[in-house]
């Protein structure tokens, strides 16, 4: 234990003598979590506030086309306009303009639309009463232009949204059309009801979030990516804890050490705790940024749900299972270049491979399977599970285990690997 | 002062038969060496660079395995009792193996806890050392801010604090200043006095000549002479120096 005490020590001094170094432990990981959820709000909200820039052109100019431009128009989601540089849009201009990216979409509802439609249902009521058949009517094309550059996801949420708009929208139409019909050919059908379409609606949708957490939690950019970004600042460490290995290889200490009646387990454990006290102020300091700081310039603040001791005991084992990856890299590397190297590699696939750059639901499966192997997506789970799901501590344990036998196997490998290479 | 060649039959190191082959490397490091060194010896390992002193010095350490060949300290086999070895043995690497950050003060009380030195035992150790080799009034001065002299005397205070049985020396005066290399070489003498075996390696054939009570001289990983100085010189025709035996067995052709 005196010997572990004295390592701390030593561990602690040079750390808190390298100001620089300790700055930019401190302060990187807030700059992230600071631009990332900043970032990524601001295009949260480019979609949301500004809306999606669409431009349409309505050759109907009847109920289909007018409907459809009222519809966008009052939509939050979307920025409509039917003028592209002060002109009024053709579809010719339209084309062009969403190929130079002014418009991720473009819409063109043909002349005649409307009238296609009452003309096709008239034929329908027409074939129903009297039997007779009638003049097949020819189907229009809406037209959709799609800005190449936008992602396909997002393309296809937008088409298919509103492929369902237009839809609803013509059996809006059909439904009066039959209204109408019919009450011409009905006695007293002047008496029929207006507003049958409306009352019609049977099925409402009630979207709520399967969490149980208290109160009225809305999962947003903040939720989401203050745990994402401040697990990949704590898995940072890595660099520093191999810097800190590595230096004392290059500069004698480590073989003079191996002399001594000390253990590598010894002097590896001194440096794991110093350097898990390090990354939990990261934790603490970063999470402080969502509750305090984000909030002052306009963001939602982070809800750390209804468990804070799970919180912080997940953000000891994530400490403990960084550090000890760090102790990892820096006992295989052989020189500073390449631990530096291997260490940052290592963390970025490892959040890439675990759902922090890139959600693991739209990974494809082979990678939502591999995603599993990485502890970045155990804490991140965990941390979901406690800030979006209202989980407990019994819910984050296996996140606890994982992490914290992802400590245990690295701390394994490296006294085993420290061995055999030293002796070599 | 020259230390007295005692031809004690207790012999503290025993190496038979080492060898040693790196991974990839063509010709062994090391090969059948034999050695036995008295106690309280001051045994110089000289040869020029990569002749394999460092190699030889790290597997008598405990630090390098061997590739065949056995190796006892005071004896204990190094491979099987590396804890009681560790505890008989200091060693001052080549390098300065100090904590750049950490005062000199400071870095000795590390090494000295590694040694299991504590409380005011530890305390009045490290300063009567660093009072006997001129650094009390800069104790608490970061390492990084002293000269290559009082880095290289706060390198051998490292490895002497816990007093250990046998002290390896691997170029301790490299690219020190005269007054420094006297205070450090004078120290290991009194400490050689005390009871202390040294084994030293150096490129300074005066030195080594002056300090060491007996030397073996070792090339491409075998020992090619070995007597006291006196010997060695009496025994090379035409060799006034210590220097000149050196040139003879290891010929004048430059080494990588």
């Amino acid at each position: 234990m005196y010997k572990l005490g004295a390592t701390i020590k030593k561990e602690m001094l040079i750390l808190i003598r390298d100001k620089i170094g300790l700055s930019i432990l401190f302060i990187m990981p807030i700059v992230l979590i600071f631009v990332m959820t900043l970032i990524q709000d601001s295009a949260f909200k480019t979609i949301n506030e500004k809306g999606i820039p669409i431009v349409l052109v309505n050759n109907d100019k009847d109920s289909l086309g007018n409907a459809i431009h009222r519809g966008l128009k009052t939509s939050t989601l979307v920025d409509l306009t039917d003028k592209i540089d002060g002109k009024l849009a053709t579809p010719e201009s339209l084309k062009k303009a969403v190929a130079e990216g002014k418009f991720i979409l473009g819409i063109v509802v043909p002349q005649g639309a409307t009238k296609t439609i009452r003309n096709h249902v008239s034929n329908l009521v027409n074939e129903t009463i009297t039997f007779e058949k009638t003049q097949e009517v020819s189907p229009f094309e809406i037209t959709l232009v799609i800005d190449p550059v936008a992602k396909k996801t997002f393309v296809t949420s937008v088409t298919s949204s509103l492929h369902e708009f237009i839809s609803e929208l013509k059996t809006q139409i059909m439904f009066q059309s039959f209204s109408d019909q019919i009450a011409e050919l009905i006695p007293d059908g002047g008496n029929a009801p207006k507003k049958a379409y409306e009352r019609s609606q049977i099925i409402n949708y009630n979207e709520i979030y399967a969490s149980d957490l208290i109160g009225d939690v809305v999962p947003n950019a903040v939720q989401h990516n203050v745990p994402a970004w401040t697990i990949f600042g704590m898995f940072f460490i890595v660099i520093s804890v191999v810097g800190n290995v590595m230096k004392e290889k290059k500069e004698g200490s480590a073989f003079r050490l191996r002399t001594m009646p000390t253990s590598y387990l010894t002097l590896m454990n001194g440096k794991i705790i110093v350097y898990v006290v390090v990354c939990f102020i990261q934790f603490l300091l970063m999470l402080g940024v969502g509750i305090f700081i984000l909030p002052l310039i306009g963001l939602p603040a982070l809800q750390l749900g209804n468990s804070i001791p799970s919180v912080l005991f997940l953000a000891l084992t994530t400490s403990f299972a960084a550090t000890g990856f760090g102790v990892l890299v820096g006992t295989l590397a052989n020189s500073e270049q390449q631990g530096a190297i291997l260490g940052s590699l290592s963390i970025l696939l490892l959040s890439a491979i675990g759902g922090i750059l890139v959600p693991t639901y739209v990974m494809p499966d082979i990678m939502r399977s591999i995603s599993i192997i990485s502890p970045l997506n155990w804490a991140l789970e965990g941390f979901y599970k406690l800030f979006l799901r209202g989980g407990g501590f019994v819910d984050i344990l296996p996140n606890i285990a994982l992490l914290f036998g992802f400590f245990l196997l690295v701390m394994s490998i490296s006294s085993i690997s420290n061995r055999l290479t030293n002796k070599d | 002062m020259r230390p007295v060649l005692r031809m004690s039959a207790e012999n503290i190191i025993e190496i038979q038969s080492l060898s040693k082959s790196f991974k990839g490397g063509f010709e062994p490091a090391l090969n059948e060496v034999n050695l036995t060194i008295a106690k309280n010896e001051v045994y110089g390992l000289l040869g020029p660079n990569g002749a394999g002193k460092t190699t030889l010095i790290s597997i008598v350490c405990g630090v390098l395995k061997p590739t065949s060949g056995k190796v006892k300290l005071a004896g204990y086999d190094v491979l099987e009792n590396s804890k009681e070895i560790s505890q008989l043995i200091g060693v001052v690497p080549q390098d300065i193996a100090l904590y750049p950050t950490l005062t000199a003060r400071e870095n000795l009380a590390f090494y000295g806890a590694m040694y299991g030195l504590k409380g005011a035992e530890k305390n009045k150790k490290i300063n009567d050392w660093l009072e006997k080799l001129g650094l009390i009034e800069a104790a608490d001065r970061k390492v990084s801010t002293f000269s290559g002299g009082m880095k290289r005397r706060v390198n051998l205070i490292a490895s002497v604090l816990h007093q250990p049985k046998i002290l390896f020396l691997d170029e301790p005066t490299v690219g020190v200043d005269v007054q420094s290399r006297n205070v450090i070489i004078d120290h290991l003498k009194s400490l050689n006095q005390e009871g202390m075996t040294i084994i030293y390696t150096s490129h300074h054939m005066e030195e080594a000549e002056n300090f060491c009570s007996k030397i073996a001289i070792i090339d491409y990983g075998s020992i090619l002479t070995e007597g006291s100085p006196e010997q060695l010189i009496e025994r090379t025709e035409g060799a006034m120096h210590l220097e000149d035996v050196f040139l003879k067995l290891t010929k004048r052709k430059l080494r990588d």
